[in-house]
């Protein structure tokens, strides 16, 4: 063959692997680029795709439907049972304001977008609307109406779940607003300063107060560096700073646990120093502070001050002043792992995915999102736990018959307003619900104001709920 | 050399066209109108009637027109399922086209003294670059359209078949024009002046087509490693030279390696491109069943990309290999033809079509960057087609023996 063929099928073979590189990465995108470029929210065939998909339902734990879409003079509307109670739960799902909730979150299974296979493809043919995934939730509607009526009137949140298995029982979160006159009202709730948009369970940060003193207490004993007798004389100077008792008469001499119990300041600000910056962060860390709890709905960070902080904000931040800031969301898991004898569940909210067929797309059970390290003496951590509803600070949360564990917080902040806490767990032996209250602004104390709130919501889940173990 | 074919593959492309059309008919059933019926029975009488009278009066191959007949089919659907009225127009320019075809064979045929030439191709690429930049009109940020009598057309699609025959008419001629000693430095600044101009003109996609058909024949033809050589270097250095120089280059660059933070201005196009790819998946939407008019230009440039969303990657991936077939076909013409001048055009053209449509295909999925061209024979538009069905006219001609001139195959 002479040079000119042998150049000219040399050009070919080269023109050839041009062609091939198309389609080599054609089916690469399609493989492994296509389902996130598609989900792109720019995508406006996503919108279309939803205006033509009667959107899945929602039911509570009992299978009470929550929401549903029906087709409506050939529209489809959606159709919230509730004005106000799930209104941050399941949020909402407008054209024209976006989304938020469950509604945002699980937007995917809901109008059930990954439909693209052929055999369904097929279905669409045949019945052009397509029907979307319903969503089963850990939620009792009785207990999610119950706390919202006992925050009635507050600003605040409450969460309620079942510390063994990560389970959402109950999530109120005021002020919230009517889901189903959105629209209408957009400017004026969007606009509200109290924010009744933002879920404050999972969303707002709130200095933590004594309820911290968990995690100071947890350190301590993981180092086990206690002082077993100090003398509390009411108020103590760290480094040129006087911190001073919730009641500055002085507890005497007292040792960790009756510190805890009666939560006392100025036993918690020394120990934090002997404790060192180093090793209360590596603490709050492990328990998700400074990372994100990964749940159903968005979460804000939790904060302990990541940069090497003087000895007066670290004494501080030993009974959780200062720059600490805390979710609930995050307060009660840590509460719960302590109930659960050192395992956190990861908090979920939707239990299952099922098909429009009534099939089980997805399950979602509980998983151990961390363990507390099993060098720390756990039982002694709900002994002083149970001793401060017995004995302490927070005897408001007593129940009779049922014994009851927890931890009080009242909070001073920039408002001048005290914030009120309360994490606890009950029946201490075997728990079955952990509750957080968190009464923001209120100017009350937790063992005042928010224990009382916990323990009607302890009893009422206790008697009411259906626990699936 | 005439290769005599049987009816299998015209009737695989009927019973491909009579599919697609009954799904046309299925997406119009509500609001059938002519249009829908003239179309469809218009485009089987075209391709049965162009391709039986081919088959009577050529010897050449039969092959290649099947094979675009293959492409303008897709293309016509899918434009027509966009929007029915330019449907019927690309119809008619495809029946234009077709006709421009045999003329073009014809002539080819007829006409003896093409390498002759080369002052003829040369006046007539600068003057039509003149004539753009005296009558052209911007449009899309590229000066290449001018319009005559309501009817626009691209110079420079003419303009490439004008090199091809001046590149044929030189390496032809070799040893004559070889004795200035001078004379392949001269091509090369001419065709350099050509790629300089089309830079200015903005029209990027054409100006690597010229680069890609004069390195192509320059690798064939021409000895002398120094030129081969001094031609990469000065495509690199006018390369990134527009890359400085012209902000237009470099975001043509920029949405090349991310377009997804310019997605609402910059990167607008290649991503609504992207997006239509990836809803279309394997097997597509189905005709009707996409949203392929989100693309811009979506049946112009990005016809690909609205055939991957209804059709699927696998008909995308089919467009391609017809693609690959037709260069196939091209290079084989080349190869059995004996006389040189033929070969040499054969080749250019078979590289023509198969740049452009690399060059936009991997433009509209982001695998080179983005450069405004069209896909021949599948596009709509009037002088893409009739330029793209000139050049197959005279491939058409070069698949002919040629017993004019007495050269014996070296």
């Amino acid at each position: 063959m002479n040079r000119e063929s042998k150049r000219i099928i040399t050009l070919f073979i080269s023109l050839c692997a041009g062609f091939i590189l198309l389609i080599g990465y054609l089916s690469y995108f399609q493989i492994f680029k296509a389902e996130t470029i598609r989900e792109n929210q720019y995508n406006k065939r996503l919108w279309i795709d939803e205006e033509e998909v009667l959107r899945g339902s929602i039911i509570d734990r009992d299978e009470e439907v929550l929401v549903y879409s029906q087709e409506k003079n050939g529209s489809i509307e959606r159709v919230y049972k509730y004005d106000y109670l799930y209104s941050h739960i399941i949020g909402y799902s407008t054209r024209e304001y976006g989304k938020s909730g469950l509604e945002k979150n699980f937007n995917s299974y809901l109008i059930n977008a990954n439909r693209n296979t052929a055999i369904n493809e097929v279905i669409n043919l045949i019945n052009p609307v397509g029907v979307g995934n319903n969503l089963k939730l850990t939620i009792d509607t009785d207990l999610q109406r119950k706390s919202r009526e006992l925050l009635r009137g507050k600003k605040g949140a409450i969460i309620a779940m079942d510390p063994k298995t990560g389970e959402i029982l109950s999530m109120v979160s005021l002020p919230d607003y009517n889901v189903n006159s959105l629209i209408d009202n957009w400017a004026q709730i969007s606009e509200d300063t109290n924010s009744p948009l933002i879920n404050r369970g999972v969303q707002g940060l709130y200095t933590p107060g004594s309820t911290f003193k968990i995690v100071t207490a947890l350190s301590s004993l993981e180092l086990k560096d206690e002082e077993s007798v100090f003398n509390c004389q009411g108020s103590i100077e760290i480094d040129g700073y006087i911190f001073k008792d919730f009641n500055s008469s002085g507890h005497g001499s007292i040792g960790l646990l009756e510190a805890f119990s009666k939560s006392c300041n100025t036993y918690f600000a020394s120990l934090a120093t002997h404790i060192g910056y180093d090793e209360l962060k590596a603490m709050a860390e492990s328990l998700y502070f400074n990372q994100r709890i990964p749940f159903d709905l968005d979460t804000s960070i939790s904060r302990f001050p990541e940069t090497q902080v003087g000895l007066t904000d670290l004494a501080a931040s030993g009974i959780g002043q200062g720059r600490i800031g805390a979710s609930p969301l995050n307060m009660l898991l840590i509460t719960s792992a302590i109930a659960n004898d050192g395992d956190m569940m990861k908090p979920y909210i939707v239990e299952k995915v099922i098909s429009p067929q009534s099939n089980d797309v997805e399950i979602f059970t509980g998983e151990i999102l961390t363990s507390i390290d099993d060098s720390i003496d756990l039982v002694r951590m709900q002994e002083m736990m149970r001793e401060v509803v017995i004995n302490g600070t927070g005897t408001n949360a007593r129940i009779r018959n049922v014994q009851v564990a927890g931890k009080t917080g009242t909070a001073e902040n920039a408002s001048g307003k005290n914030h009120a806490w309360f994490v606890g767990y009950a029946p201490y032996d075997d728990p079955k619900v952990a509750v957080v209250v968190l009464l923001e602004e209120d100017g009350s104390s937790g063992g005042g104001a928010a224990a009382p709130i916990a323990r009607d919501m302890m009893i009422y889940a206790l008697n009411n709920i259906k626990f699936r173990r | 050399m005439g290769t005599n074919i049987g009816k299998i593959p015209i009737r695989l492309l009927f019973l491909f066209e009579i599919l697609s059309l009954s799904l046309i008919f299925i997406y119009r059933w509500d609001n059938l109108d002519f249009n829908t019926f003239a179309t469809g029975i218009g485009l089987v009488l075209l391709v049965y009637f162009s391709n039986s009278f081919l088959r009577k009066i050529s010897s050449g191959d039969h092959y290649i027109f099947l094979i675009v007949s293959m492409m303008f089919s897709i293309g016509l659907i899918m434009i027509f399922r966009i929007s029915s009225d330019l449907g019927i127009k690309q119809l008619l320019w495809l029946l234009i086209g077709i006709g421009v075809f045999f003329a073009s064979y014809f002539l080819v045929k007829n006409i003896e003294f093409w390498d002759k030439m080369i002052l003829v191709y040369l006046g007539t690429a600068y003057g039509l670059f003149a004539m753009t930049f005296i009558l052209g009109a911007r449009l899309r940020g590229a000066i290449n359209w001018i319009s005559i009598g309501g009817v626009s057309f691209q110079p420079a699609e003419v303009t490439k078949i004008a090199l091809i025959f001046f590149l044929a008419s030189y390496y032809y001629n070799i040893e004559k024009y070889s004795k200035n000693k001078y004379s392949e430095w001269i091509v090369m600044g001419i065709v350099y002046s050509y790629i300089g101009l089309l830079f200015l003109q903005r029209d990027l996609g054409t100006a690597l087509i010229f680069f890609g058909i004069y390195t192509g024949l320059q690798y064939i033809y021409c000895n002398g490693r120094r030129y081969e050589i001094a031609n990469l270097s000065l495509a690199l250095l006018g390369g990134s030279l527009g890359y400085i120089l012209f902000d237009h280059v470099k975001i043509r660059v920029l949405t090349w390696l991310n377009p997804w933070p310019y997605i609402n201005d910059k990167g607008y196009q290649i991503t609504q491109s992207l997006f239509a790819i990836a809803e279309g998946s394997y097997f597509g939407t189905g005709l009707g069943r996409g949203n392929p008019s989100f693309i811009p230009l979506s049946y112009n440039d990005f016809i690909f990309s609205s055939i991957s969303e209804e059709m699927g990657v696998f008909t995308g991936i089919g467009v391609i290999m017809l693609f690959v077939l037709l260069v196939y076909r091209g290079f084989k013409i080349a190869l059995l033809q004996n006389h040189k001048f033929y070969r040499i055009v054969a080749i250019g053209i078979s590289l023509m079509f198969g740049l452009q449509a690399f060059i936009i295909i991997g433009g509209a999925i982001k695998v080179i960057p983005l450069t405004g061209l069209t896909l021949p024979f599948i596009s709509y538009g009037g002088s893409s087609i009739v330029s793209s069905f000139l050049a197959l006219g005279i491939l058409q001609g070069a698949s002919e023996k040629v017993v004019k001139e007495d050269e014996t195959y070296e």
